[in-house]
């Protein structure tokens, strides 16, 4: 039942996904700007050059027919894993992406620790104890956040904790040339600590609200009632009956999150300057990078289209009364 | 129907209106006394109705309208009254702190004897005959120890010395004590401040022994030594520039000195140029105040322009065309003139009658003089920079004019943020709300065939609306405005953010419309319109429409919070509007540099504060709206 529920799942994923992928190429292929000249070594004399620009241009296969370029870059992309060349970084772009996608795993990672630890209890007791003091607080930081442009609340923390206090670095990475073993550790942590914050503050408007909407909606059925009525201790009410239901829309906004936060990144990644994918694709943008841009996108793209199918799933899962049709 | 029946019925009608304007105000303004029982109230409110009572009843959402109210009157209406130049920019002028007292001098200066004025970028100096020196006006230095003193704070041998001469130059000041020890304070990154061993033995070995004057420029710094020999040290510009003629070593008398020009005053009466070559400021000088013929009395120069008055009284006017400091103002008389003052861009003349003329550059107030002194005996005035002091002759100071300073602070091409923050406004709330007319258009349309038509047509659009959100937004916005907009013109750049987002930003509402629509065509009160034998047509645009409608205008406000968000975000990172358009965003982009956040706060605090304050009174509106729509919210 479930795996039939996958693949039909997967199956309509599929036009989604060629759909973006011709979107994408197409969009590589006006943008302005020749790669070929890119690579062109800056010692070539003139009576070589044409040959050269040939060589280098087969060797793109960009001397091919255009529909012919979108089935070699999608037979290579899906089927090899191989995402061309980057003219920017002049390696495989496989290769160029490596560790900026280790680095925004990482930094993501600590942002979806710190979430969830946050978002789960206030959104719990905001909608427990609605209407109180802590759960307008909580309201009135929601909205806030709303209207918090990322790079606005980047600077100002880099403003404050770095510049006024500083206690943290005010942007980049830890060497690894300079410190070892421990010293290593803290200096990821230290370079962390304002992206982290940024990040959680950014995603944690949305989630504590619809948390509280999902408890608040369940508080509110018979059950509960039923429980109470039992004579249940509040806290078995709230956490074993009114938790586990609103379990099911919170897994799916929580799946959202995780996946969300690989493109929410870009801003705060270029603000603190952190070595991570968004902040490489603004500077593939920057340097007319076609095959790191298109690369990237179709990344944080598939990873958007999986996030959904796993929220679907998940939502099946979690709550038997759907019906997996 | 009678006609008489007809007007009593028109009548009542307007009684009816006039009540419920009456009514609506008292809830506005007055807080409603009368309570009415849960099934009065009931039966009188109209949906409609019962939304504005929630709205008007909600703190909130006045406090977000009354702020967005403010927000948009500052953008549209500052805007249209203070037009801008896009183009303009003031270099020397760049990054100054919010402030309005460059020229509010201090009121003991009035008791005492004012021996000279001078103006920087944002403050003013003056010494008085007791050796003492005043500064006033607005600190302009980030106080980086060694390079950047803060002008404002008059180093403490400096203030114990008695001092014999100033000189200002953009962001420094230096000073020559009776002791002809040198010193000075401020932006000193080229050495300006003390005088290098090398000019020490230049002296030396030109037999000078004391400076007789001292003179600042943009960067540089000069001595004047009492034998006539002229001296220079600074920036590099100047040290290329700035080479005396052999001739006018040892003759030198006075010097008048723009940031690559200069005039030498010569002890025969007449006037050598120097500088820069080929510009119309030495090439143009005029003949009979080299050769001996006509005494020079005094000179005064902007960066490009001289003006001289002779022995006679008559004036003398060249350099280059801009700002028109080439030719005398229209109707202006050029005879008896007793002083003559020159300001970064304009000149000034005293006639001897008492009035007072300014040409030249228009911005900043330098043309604005005081009403207060023109009845009153003004003996000379001070000009330098933006600042004009008038003086009486018993040196005491008149009034003043010019610079009075910017009350959001300057940015680095020395422009008014606030009027860029009006006008920034203007362009970032439009390009919001295009944004958003064109994203609910497209989704409406979308929505409604989807929810309409269902089958393969709602497959089709859904699918799109997949693929458009499969792709993350931000991403895919920065990457098509860099391959479409590059070759774009500004202008077409500000329409093709706005398509840009419209277009690609529709499909959370289009969803939410068709989910909406599949909702309220299983309700019961479209069962019974359709069994009452209603038109389909009917049942749609009368019966489910509405209900749609609230979600949509939600949504809309709710989206367009958002489109200002993603324009400021965009624009930040510099894919979004360039410069010298403004939008709030672009505005931040100089946040990006640490230098500014740390030093120039008032270029990007500002700025997003704005954006903050537009996107929260914004939201609190929504948000309000959602909550006064939302038929389950008075339950929670």
């Amino acid at each position: 039942m479930l795996i039939r529920f996958v693949i039909k799942r997967i199956i309509i994923l599929f036009p989604v996904v060629i759909g973006i992928s011709i979107i994408l190429f197409i969009v590589q292929h006006i943008m302005p700007g020749d790669p070929v000249r890119a690579l062109m070594p800056p010692d070539v004399r003139p009576e070589h050059w044409q040959a050269v620009y040939d060589a280098i241009e087969a060797r793109l296969g960009l001397d091919r027919p255009v529909i012919e370029q979108y089935f070699r870059w999608v037979y290579s992309f899906f089927i090899r894993g191989e995402f061309g060349y980057s003219t920017m970084m002049n390696m495989s772009v496989n290769a160029a992406i490596r560790e900026p996608l280790r680095n925004t795993i990482i930094l993501n990672s600590f942002v979806i620790m710190f979430h969830l630890a946050i978002a789960l209890p206030v959104g719990i007791k905001m909608a427990v104890k609605r209407g109180s003091l802590f759960d307008n607080t909580w309201q009135v930081f929601s909205l806030a956040t709303f209207s918090l442009p990322a790079f606005f609340l980047a600077l100002t923390l880099i403003f404050i904790f770095s510049i006024t206090l500083g206690w943290l670095p005010v942007s980049g990475m830890p060497n690894p040339h300079l410190l070892q073993g421990r010293d290593l550790y803290i200096g990821w942590l230290r370079h962390l600590a304002l992206p982290v914050t940024t990040l959680v503050i950014m995603s944690l408007a949305g989630a504590i609200r619809y948390i509280r909407n999902a408890m608040i909606d369940a508080l509110s059925q018979d059950y509960i009632r039923t429980a109470r009525s039992k004579g249940l201790s509040e806290k078995v009410v709230i956490y074993s009956h009114a938790f586990r239901n609103a379990l099911i829309p919170i897994s799916t906004i929580i799946v959202g999150v995780v996946f969300s936060l690989f493109a929410g990144a870009v801003i705060t990644e270029t603000v603190f300057g952190y070595n991570g994918i968004g902040r490489l694709l603004i500077q593939g943008v920057n340097n007319r990078d076609r095959m790191l841009i298109i690369s990237t996108n179709m990344l944080f793209a598939l990873i958007n289209v999986t996030s959904i199918l796993i929220a679907d799933i998940v939502y099946g899962l979690v709550d038997p009364r759907i019906k997996l049709k | 129907m009678s006609k008489q029946e007809n007007s009593h019925k028109n009548q009542s009608t307007g009684r009816k209106v006039g009540k419920s304007f009456l009514s609506m105000f008292k809830r506005l303004f007055v807080r409603d006394k009368l309570e009415l029982n849960v099934l009065e109230e009931e039966a009188m409110r109209t949906p409609m109705k019962a939304v504005l009572i929630k709205l008007v009843n909600n703190k909130m959402a006045i406090i977000g309208f009354c702020m967005f109210v403010a927000v948009f009157l500052f953008s549209f209406v500052g805007s249209w009254l203070n037009p801008i130049d896009l183009f303009y920019v003031e270099l020397t002028n760049r990054n100054i702190r919010p402030s309005q007292n460059i020229l509010n001098y201090p009121a003991e200066l009035a008791d005492k004897n004012i021996v000279v004025i001078e103006s920087g970028v944002s403050f003013s100096v003056a010494l008085t005959d007791d050796g003492n020196l005043t500064v006033w006006g607005t600190e302009c230095n980030t106080g980086w120890p060694g390079i950047s003193d803060f002008i404002l704070e008059v180093p403490e041998e400096i203030q114990n010395a008695h001092i014999v001469d100033i000189a200002v130059g953009m962001r420094f000041i230096v000073t020559l004590d009776d002791e002809g020890v040198f010193r000075g304070w401020g932006h000193a990154a080229h050495g300006q401040t003390e005088i290098p061993q090398m000019v020490e033995t230049f002296m030396m070995f030109d037999g000078a022994r004391d400076i007789a004057e001292i003179l600042a420029g943009a960067m540089w710094s000069g001595v004047l030594s009492d034998n006539g020999f002229l001296y220079f040290w600074g920036s590099f510009q100047a040290e290329q520039n700035f080479i005396v003629p052999f001739e006018a070593q040892g003759r030198i008398v006075g010097v008048r000195a723009g940031d690559v020009n200069m005039i030498l005053l010569l002890d025969d009466g007449t006037i050598m140029p120097m500088g820069v070559r080929g510009t119309e400021f030495i090439n143009n000088v005029p003949p009979e105040l080299m050769d001996g013929s006509v005494r020079v009395e005094d000179v005064v120069v902007t960066n490009r322009n001289v003006l001289a008055l002779d022995e006679h009284g008559n004036l003398h006017i060249w350099g280059s065309s801009i700002d028109r400091l080439n030719r005398f103002p229209d109707g202006f008389v050029p005879e008896r003139v007793v002083a003559i003052a020159a300001g970064y861009r304009n000149f000034v003349a005293l006639k001897d009658t008492g009035e007072i003329v300014v040409w030249g550059g228009e911005e900043l107030g330098v043309i604005d003089t005081p009403r207060n002194i023109e009845d009153k005996p003004v003996a000379r005035i001070f000009g330098s920079s933006f600042q004009f002091y008038a003086v009486d002759e018993y040196n005491n100071i008149l009034g003043a004019w010019g610079n009075r300073g910017y009350l959001f602070g300057s940015d680095d091409a020395g422009r008014d943020i606030f009027t860029r923050l009006m006008h920034g406004g203007r362009i970032s709330l439009t390009v919001g709300i295009a944004a958003v007319i064109i994203a609910t258009f497209i989704a409406i349309v979308v929505g409604l065939a989807s929810g309409f038509f269902g089958g393969w047509v709602d497959h089709t659009l859904m699918r799109l609306a997949d693929i458009f959100d499969g792709i993350p937004f931000l991403p895919l916005v920065i990457t098509l405005s860099f391959v479409i907009g590059d070759a774009m013109t500004e202008m077409q750049r500000l329409y093709f953010i706005m398509i840009l987002l419209g277009v690609l930003g529709w499909t959370g509402l289009a969803r939410l419309i068709r989910a909406q629509i599949l909702v309220e065509r299983e309700k019961d009160f479209v069962l019974a319109a359709r069994s009452l034998g209603i038109k389909q047509r009917h049942i749609m645009s009368r019966h489910i429409l509405p209900n749609v409608f609230n979600f949509v205008i939600v949504s809309v406000t709710l989206s367009y919070a958002t489109f200002i968000l993603t324009e400021a975000a965009l624009s930040f990172l510099g894919f979004g509007l360039r410069e010298p358009i403004p939008s709030w965003g672009n505005m931040l982009t100089a946040a990006e540099d640490a230098t500014v956040v740390q030093y120039f706060w008032w270029r990007w605090i500002i700025p997003g504060s704005f954006v903050v304050l537009a996107a929260l009174s914004i939201n609190l509106v929504g948000d309000a709206l959602r909550e006064a729509m939302d038929p389950k919210s008075e339950e929670r």
